[in-house]
């Protein structure tokens, strides 16, 4: 088992946080509130993108030695 | 117990086998790579200011170009991006080495802390250079990215904190008090002073929960505690537990560092109200204030003079690694400005040095001297062991970027000492009428040779820093770098 209880929490926490950002961009009453929402999403996708690239690719090098 | 055996007993050879323990290197790899990039980023943007304000033409009638909007880019860059990822890397790396343990809360959490700072930055700028500041010094960002910076820095407690207690070894070293110290008061500096109520949920927006000089002295209080916690207790971390390492010496003074440790948190709250000289704020606020100023000679020179004599028997050194160069003179200009800060604090020097380029100069001494120093002797000392490499790909470019850095900040700071002195006699002087001698564009168009002087002293002080990351490039892809001998080179004790 390589995924942790750590990595699934901050996974976790990371997609709260891409939704949240969602959600503010999707209202945003200005052009900086707007541009934080869509960036904190984006960052939500990339970090947990790296996660996952992290947990697995880890697992799949192991797999193979 | 001797001091000197205290001293060693904290960086001492590894009893637990680091293959054993398997440290996280990678983040403090990304740390250091961040702090280069920042370093870059805030001097580059610090030059291209200080030429704006020689040639004002340099806005070129752009909003996002316009100075205001720059500055806090350039602060924010240098202190919270170039400064805080250092610290973060080299927090990282010495409380797992000091407690020989993983870092608490695995690799995610980690990364998290980094990322997630890296991200607070970049929306930081960014909202500087759209227009959006809350207008407080260095404490510019509206209250979305100050949510997100309390959320960052609290999970940054909780690896640091959650280390310490998962400790393999019985004793705390010093570094890492000074460390836990400058992660928890600037957690709750950064709450205090941000305290505020926005317009809506969805719009960046806010105004402060306090009005008038109560919000001025929160403010200093905030402002002046990031320069004691930020810029100095997490540096002095750095220090001591770089210069040992580099010096291949015990601290000098064990029961000093912890002396030093305890009076500077203590005095350090209390300096904040000498920003606020000749203002509404009541004057025994005022007095308060210049009184632990003047009190914090004490605690800093200690520590200066521990850093220095650390050097004991290893003086040699300085000729033959031109990292522990850099923190030794960082060591010196530390005791030079935090000399100079509490000199500036009483009432009557602050009469004149308030609102000049003195405190511009003053505050470079520290930032460049000090702060910049410190780092790239960590940095200097880091790359190598982190990248596994033998040596450093050129100790006569470390040399030159140390002469060419020093001499900038020569230029830097004395162009500002002459011009602040100058600006704020010019600003006092009176004729024999009773009308003020100078008008405010003359005090400006004297500037002049004095603000080019500082530009060129930026400059070099830019090219010095190309010159490391170029070297430290060198350093972990050049071949002669690698270790000479077959077998993979011990880590212990790093």
């Amino acid at each position: 088992m390589y995924l942790k209880a750590s990595d699934l929490l901050v996974g976790l926490m990371m997609i709260g946080f891409g939704i949240l950002g969602l959600f503010l961009a999707s209202r945003a009453i200005d052009s900086e509130m707007y541009l934080f929402g869509l960036s904190l999403a984006g960052f939500a996708v990339l970090f947990v993108a790296g996660q996952a690239r992290r947990v697995y690719g880890g697992a799949r090098s192991v797999a193979h030695d | 117990m001797t001091d000197m055996a205290l001293g060693a007993a904290a960086p001492a050879p590894a009893a637990v086998p680091v293959a054993a323990v398997g440290y996280n290197e990678a983040v403090v790899r990304k740390s250091v790579i961040a702090a280069m990039f920042w370093g870059i980023v805030a001097f580059s943007v610090g030059l291209y200011i200080a030429l704006e304000l020689t040639f004002p033409a340099l806005n070129f009638g752009l909003e996002f170009l316009n100075f205001g909007r720059l500055r806090p880019v350039h602060t924010s860059a240098a202190i919270f991006a170039f400064g805080g990822s250092a610290l973060i890397g080299s927090c990282f790396h010495v409380v797992q080495r000091t407690c020989r343990t993983r870092l608490f809360g695995g690799d995610a959490l980690a990364d998290f802390v980094f990322w997630g700072y890296q991200f607070f930055i970049v929306m930081a700028a960014l909202s500087y250079v759209m227009g959006f500041s809350k207008s407080r010094e260095y404490a510019e960002p509206e209250w979305h990215i100050d949510l997100w910076l309390t959320i960052v820095w609290v999970c940054f407690a909780v690896v640091f904190v959650g280390t310490l207690l998962k400790r393999r070894e019985p004793h705390i070293y010093v570094a890492n008090w000074f460390f836990l110290a400058f992660i928890l008061t600037i957690a709750v500096l950064h709450i205090g002073n941000n305290l505020g109520v926005p317009v809506s949920f969805f719009g960046a927006k806010s105004y402060s929960l306090f009005s008038g000089v109560q919000d001025a002295l929160i403010q200093w209080w905030y402002g002046h505690n990031a320069v004691g916690f930020f810029l100095t207790a997490g540096f002095l971390g750095m220090m001591y537990y770089f210069i040992p390492k580099a010096a291949n010496r015990p601290v000098y003074s064990y029961r000093l560092s912890v002396v030093h440790f305890w009076s500077l948190i203590f005095l350090y709250v209390w300096a904040g109200p000498h920003h606020l000289h000749w203002t509404a704020l009541p004057d025994w606020a005022q007095t308060l204030g210049m009184a632990f100023s003047i009190m914090l000679w004490m605690p800093s020179w200690g520590g200066m003079i521990n850093g220095l004599m650390t050097l004991s028997g290893a003086w040699d050194k300085l000729r033959t690694d031109p990292g522990l160069r850099f923190s030794v003179t960082a060591v010196g200009f530390y005791g030079m400005s935090t000399f100079e800060g509490p000199v500036m604090s009483v009432r009557e020097v602050n009469a004149l040095s308030h609102y000049t380029d003195w405190t511009i100069g003053h505050v470079h001494s520290g930032a460049l001297g000090w702060v910049a120093f410190i780092t790239f002797g960590m940095i200097y000392y880091l790359v190598p062991v982190l990248w596994h490499r033998e040596k450093l790909y050129s100790t006569r470019l470390a040399s030159w970027h140390f002469w060419i850095a020093t001499f900038g900040i020569v230029l830097y700071v004395s162009s500002m000492w002459v011009a602040g002195i100058m600006q704020g006699l010019m600003w006092r002087a009176y004729d024999d009428h009773g009308f003020l001698q100078y008008s405010f564009i003359e005090t400006v168009a004297a500037m002049h040779p004095l603000y080019l002087i500082r530009a060129l002293g930026g400059a070099a002080f830019l090219t010095g820093a190309l010159i490391m990351v170029y070297n430290l490039w060198m350093t972990v892809h050049d071949r002669s770098t690698e270790p000479q001998t077959a077998a993979k080179p011990s880590m212990a004790g790093v």
